[in-house]
């Protein structure tokens, strides 16, 4: 045994579990000696069989990995396309909102334009860096927990974790009308909504004049924004209804949208922008427009939540329609199946 | 002429279950790695090192094979046998091995080549 021999070894050991290791390195120690002393026996120089065993055993690290069980991938193939989908869904959708959002708050802080936008690039990055190792690792740890499984199913033959019954049910028609109708009416109101919160005649100062319910100095800036925004949710219902059912792309843009809808109303609350500092005087109760007072926290929360259905609800409708639609998911197998 | 490669990929894939199958049927004899990697390249079941070795151990963590280390040698070795449960799926697999072999036969149209 050389030091080449002791240098495998040690490179091998470090992928094997502690208790293990005494008993493996044993075995491999006695099975590299046997290799060894069969090659010299036939008349091979002693230093070349040497590496020529230990080089037929191969890379040290993925031997280990055999040994130990343990997969040579973070993420494998039966949970790279949900892996993918996520990420590339939060990246789009996320990182640009936030970046808007923030040059928008450093903007209306005061900040002059580049300042704005070296802020809102700062911040998207930043966001875009936690968003891609959290879901790495959870789904990283989610590889690990299956490919246990995976390695007891292998032998024993316990496979066949799918069945019929796991097969999604196929779409009701496509979308209608009357969906279409009663989507958009519900977005207009909200636009009605918003224009006549702001408008009603709710206090007026000492000159008479009405106090508004929102920031004046964030209305002028944000309200044009979601309305903009609203308006396209409900045009996006038009196309849907066109289009005739819901697709990956076009929930897509619906989540963007109602992502760039609940980002600034969230930011705003949160921060105390949102009420007017006047309005909630009149009220009699200044907390009311507060960042962390009980209104603004549970507008915030709630934004979120609702924001989050709707985005669910979009992908929900979309691979209904995508799993029935063989054309769709070519390729995919276990989708392909009618 | 068929290239080497894809030849070499599709005997690697159609090897690769008769492994276990092999490991098992040959430890009824118990053995240690190395002779087993002799017996089983006399036999003519080409494998490798790095397979056989990690191989051994889930085999023998699935309970199929039983180890026992003999220190009555010149040096230490780790001998493997095919356990009860193994014998029993060896001779389920040899079985489904043989109707494999048959059906195949059958496609081919009843001749042997």
């Amino acid at each position: 045994m050389t030091t080449l021999t002791e240098r495998y070894l040690a490179a091998a050991q470090r992928g094997i579990p502690e208790a293990e290791r005494a008993d493996v390195e044993r075995e491999l120690r006695s099975s590299i000696a046997d290799a060894l002393e069969d090659r010299v026996t036939g008349g091979e120089d002693r230093a070349a069989a040497e590496k020529a065993v230990l080089e037929g055993l191969g890379d040290p690290v993925r031997l280990a990995a055999g040994i130990a069980g343990r997969p040579l991938h973070l993420i494998g193939p039966e949970l790279f396309v949900e892996y993918r989908q996520l990420l590339v869904m939060l990246l789009s959708v996320v990182v640009p909102i936030v970046a808007v959002v923030l040059a928008a708050v450093s903007l209306a802080g005061g900040e002059d334009y580049p300042g704005a936008i070296l802020a809102g690039l700062g911040g998207a990055g930043n966001v875009a860096v936690h968003m891609a190792f959290w879901v790495t690792l959870v789904f990283a740890l989610v590889e690990r927990f299956d490919a246990a499984r995976d390695a007891r199913n292998e032998i024993t033959g316990a496979a066949g974790r799918w069945t019929v019954d796991r097969l999604p049910a196929l779409p009701p028609g496509r979308v209608t009308a009357g969906e279409t109708v009663g989507e958009v009416i519900t977005t207009l109101i909200s636009v009605g909504g918003l224009l006549w919160l702001n408008g009603a005649n709710w206090f007026t100062d000492a000159s008479g004049d009405v106090i508004p319910l929102f920031n004046p100095d964030v209305w002028a800036v944000v309200m044009p924004f979601l309305i903009g925004v609203l308006a396209s949710i409900a045009g996006l219902q038009v196309i849907i209804f066109l289009v005739g059912r819901w697709t990956t792309p076009l929930a897509i843009s619906h989540g963007v949208l109602h992502v760039a809808f609940a980002a600034p109303v969230t930011a705003l609350a949160l921060t105390g922008n949102l009420i007017n500092p006047p309005f909630a005087d009149a009220v009699g109760w200044p907390p009311l427009a507060e960042g962390n007072g009980p209104v603004m926290l549970s507008i915030a929360a709630g934004t979120v939540l609702v924001t989050a259905w709707y985005i669910f609800d979009g992908f929900r409708r979309a691979r209904r329609h995508d799993t029935a639609e063989p054309s769709v998911a070519a390729g995919e197998p276990g989708r392909a199946v009618r | 002429m068929i290239d080497d490669e894809v030849l070499g990929t599709h005997r690697q894939e159609l090897r690769r279950g008769t492994v276990v199958l092999a490991c098992l049927l040959a430890l009824r004899a118990p053995e240690y790695g190395y002779a087993l990697l002799k017996r089983l390249d006399a036999a003519g079941i080409a494998s490798d090192a790095n397979t056989i070795y990690p191989l051994l151990r889930r085999l023998e963590e699935r309970g199929l094979l039983a180890s026992e280390w003999n220190t009555d040698d010149t040096r230490p070795r780790k001998f493997y046998r095919t356990s009860g449960a193994g014998i029993e799926l060896a001779a389920q697999l040899m079985h489904d091995m043989t109707d494999l072999t048959a059906s195949l036969h059958a496609l081919n149209g009843g001749t042997d080549r």
